[in-house]
């Protein structure tokens, strides 16, 4: 029998495996929000009631993603990720909590919130309740989302090393963890495994405002970010080199540790597409990013194994043949819901040059108000798409939202599991 | 009349340093505050919408675009009274609903409404039912728009909507929706008026909805 890591390889070599491998997990933007992953392990019985899910992620709210559900799902892959959260505080020191919806929780002890009269609760960079809070989740909310603490600036102050201050070389310690979770994983499983380190991205908004930081400088308001990128350019332009060269020094200590055990590293996570059309023009992305992208692109590719992965949510159809000449080997999340996202028309006109990671399923409307037949229905036909050939690793399009009935995700992965064995069956709704 | 376009130009290209100065420069010509919205701003951002729209322009550009026209229209709302009063298009309640933080699609259309001459009361984020019924009645509001990113908020637009029939106010007001999960059809599903896709969508809804 094909192995999950093997399978995964002959899905991003564009050959196809025994069956469509599945992810769940293995980035923070294939993962599972704490809520559902309590209901789906009460749903599957590997937990007696009450038992608490770990945060892993605290910015997005995703709960752990367990070796025995990888099991119970037949999932591919598993994540390798660092120590570190968006918020500065490490995973580290576990404590109960409890969200909103009423799940139990594990965080990390640094995870220190203040509950505002209305309810809301807010989080506080690396965990310091005497800085200014930088996390709010309004009163029975899902996830957090930073908290914009733009300074006032005049343009002639502007500094380059203000916007880089949260980017720095990984220490020998967090080097040293990645190399054990790479041995352990790679020794003890036979998954597939994805590399991430979430400050890699360039101008992620959802890192821009720097939440990590207890007084950030620089550019950290969001639409001022947006605005500088066409009107501050060259301070952008520089921001992104001085971090592209921490990132290629970065890249280049983990593959000392952790080596070809790694399948694919996620390079990142910034978001380049909205609903109808892409965020910035695709001239944008070729003039500040592209360059950017492509040096640790053409470094991996040129020294290590690995498959280079990119995250963007929306509509990037116009920026697709771009992200390839980058040299990017794998697009997630694949918003087929967004314009001109048909998974017909991409599978035809990008297919064979890049592999689709994600795309399974509508996380807007099918899974989280759809039928389970519906779900099953629109995971056949993602296959239908998406399966011929190889070049497809199956998830849901970005992560498993909160609200999710599990009986919706069960149905999604075993139709996925059942559905995508090759040779597929192309032709009929079977 | 080339002034006019040169006012245009300058907002479309978002040289708001621009804007002001030949807003400035018009008015000590003589040229009457009320002319600016109808002859430069409103056709300045029906410009940007368009562009929008067949992807030649994109979020910076338009963010740009409508700083340029605000720049514009600050210096112009205070001398819009007595003979050179204008009258809005319609007065918007606009915000994210409750639970929801993000701001950034409902300010582009909010910005896009005001420079379409429509008159904003931006509640801002995380916006209650109530809070949206009572700027209604306060303000005499004849539009809401409504914003979610979220599939765990979108569904609280349904309650505004529930809110402002069970104030009495539901045949005062249209009401529109937006935001990424947003759909005609979930539009239709919870009773609101209409969906705007994208901010030039939204404009054209507003201005059909108030026509109606």
């Amino acid at each position: 029998m094909t192995s999950s890591r093997e399978r995964v390889r002959l899905a991003l070599e564009h050959k196809e495996p025994d069956c469509v491998p599945l992810d769940l997990g293995a980035t923070a933007v294939t993962g599972m929000h704490i809520d559902t992953v309590y209901r789906l392990r009460q749903e599957l019985d590997l937990d007696p009631p009450g038992t608490p899910v770990k945060i892993i992620e605290p910015f997005q709210m995703l709960g752990e993603i367990k070796p025995d559900l990888i099991q119970a799902l037949a999932i591919d892959t598993v994540q390798v990720g660092g120590t570190g959260t968006a918020f500065g505080f490490p995973m580290e020191g576990w404590k109960e909590w409890k969200t909103f919806g009423g799940v139990p929780a594990l965080v990390p002890a640094g995870f220190n919130t203040q509950t505002e009269p209305n309810g809301d609760l807010l989080l506080y960079p690396q965990g310091d309740r005497s800085a200014p809070p930088s996390g709010h989740m309004p009163a029975g909310g899902y996830y957090f989302d930073v908290i914009v603490r733009q300074q006032p600036f005049e343009e002639k102050d502007l500094r380059v090393e203000d916007n880089l201050e949260e980017f720095s070389v990984l220490s020998d310690a967090e080097t040293d963890h990645f190399r054990r979770c790479a041995e352990e994983f790679y020794t003890h499983t036979d998954k597939a495994l994805v590399l991430n380190l979430g400050a890699l991205s360039l101008g992620n908004i959802a890192r821009v405002p720097g939440p990590a930081l207890k007084c950030p400088r620089g550019i950290r308001d969001v639409e001022e970010w947006y605005v500088s990128l066409s009107s501050r350019r060259d301070l952008v332009y520089k921001i992104f080199e001085g971090q592209t060269k921490i990132n290629l020094e970065n890249v280049q200590k983990l593959y000392a540790a952790v080596g070809n055990r790694i399948s694919v590293v996620n390079l990142t996570g910034t978001d380049f597409g909205a609903q109808n059309g892409p965020l910035v023009s695709p001239q944008t992305y070729r003039n500040l990013f592209l360059p950017f992208h492509k040096q640790v692109n053409d470094w991996v590719h040129r020294n290590t194994t690995w498959k280079t992965f990119i995250h963007s949510c929306g509509s990037v159809w116009y920026l697709v043949e771009d992200f390839i000449a980058a040299g990017f080997d794998v697009l997630n999340p694949v918003q087929c819901s967004a314009a001109h996202m048909n998974p017909y028309d991409l599978k035809s006109k990008f297919g064979d040059r890049i592999t689709f990671w994600g795309g399974g399923v509508d996380t807007q409307a099918t899974l989280p108000f759809g039928s389970p037949q519906e779900v099953r229905e629109e995971v056949r036909e993602r296959i239908r798409a998406f399966g011929p050939g190889g070049g497809f690793v199956f998830n849901a399009v970005h992560n498993i939202q909160a609200l999710v009935p599990a009986e919706n995700v069960l149905a999604m992965y075993r139709t996925a599991h059942e559905f995508g064995r090759y040779p597929l069956r192309v032709a009929s709704a079977a | 009349m080339a002034q006019f376009e040169e006012l245009q130009q300058a907002i479309i290209d978002g040289k708001a340093p621009v804007a002001k100065e030949l807003t400035d420069k018009m008015l000590a010509e003589g040229i009457r505050p009320g002319e600016f919205f109808p002859k430069a701003i409103i056709p300045a951002m029906d410009e940007v919408g368009r562009r929008m729209r067949e992807c030649e322009f994109f979020i910076p550009e338009v963010l740009i675009a409508a700083r340029a026209a605000r720049a514009s229209s600050d210096i112009l709302r205070p001398l819009l009274v007595g003979a050179d009063a204008m009258t809005a298009a319609g007065t918007v309640v606009c915000g994210t609903v409750k639970g929801d933080l993000h701001d950034i699609g409902k300010n582009i259309v909010a910005m896009m409404l005001e420079s379409a001459g429509f008159k904003i009361v931006d509640l801002g984020v995380d916006v209650t039912a109530e809070k949206i019924v009572n700027a209604v009645r306060e303000h005499q509001a004849n539009l809401v728009a409504l914003s979610a990113l979220l599939t765990t908020t979108m569904v609280n637009m349904k309650g505004v909507v529930e809110a402002l029939s069970a104030a009495g106010l539901r045949t005062q007001v249209k009401i529109m929706v937006g935001g990424a999960p947003v759909t005609d059809a979930w539009a239709h599903s919870i009773g609101a008026d209409g969906y705007g896709k994208d901010a030039p969508a939204a404009v054209e809804l507003a201005r059909q909805l108030v026509a109606a």
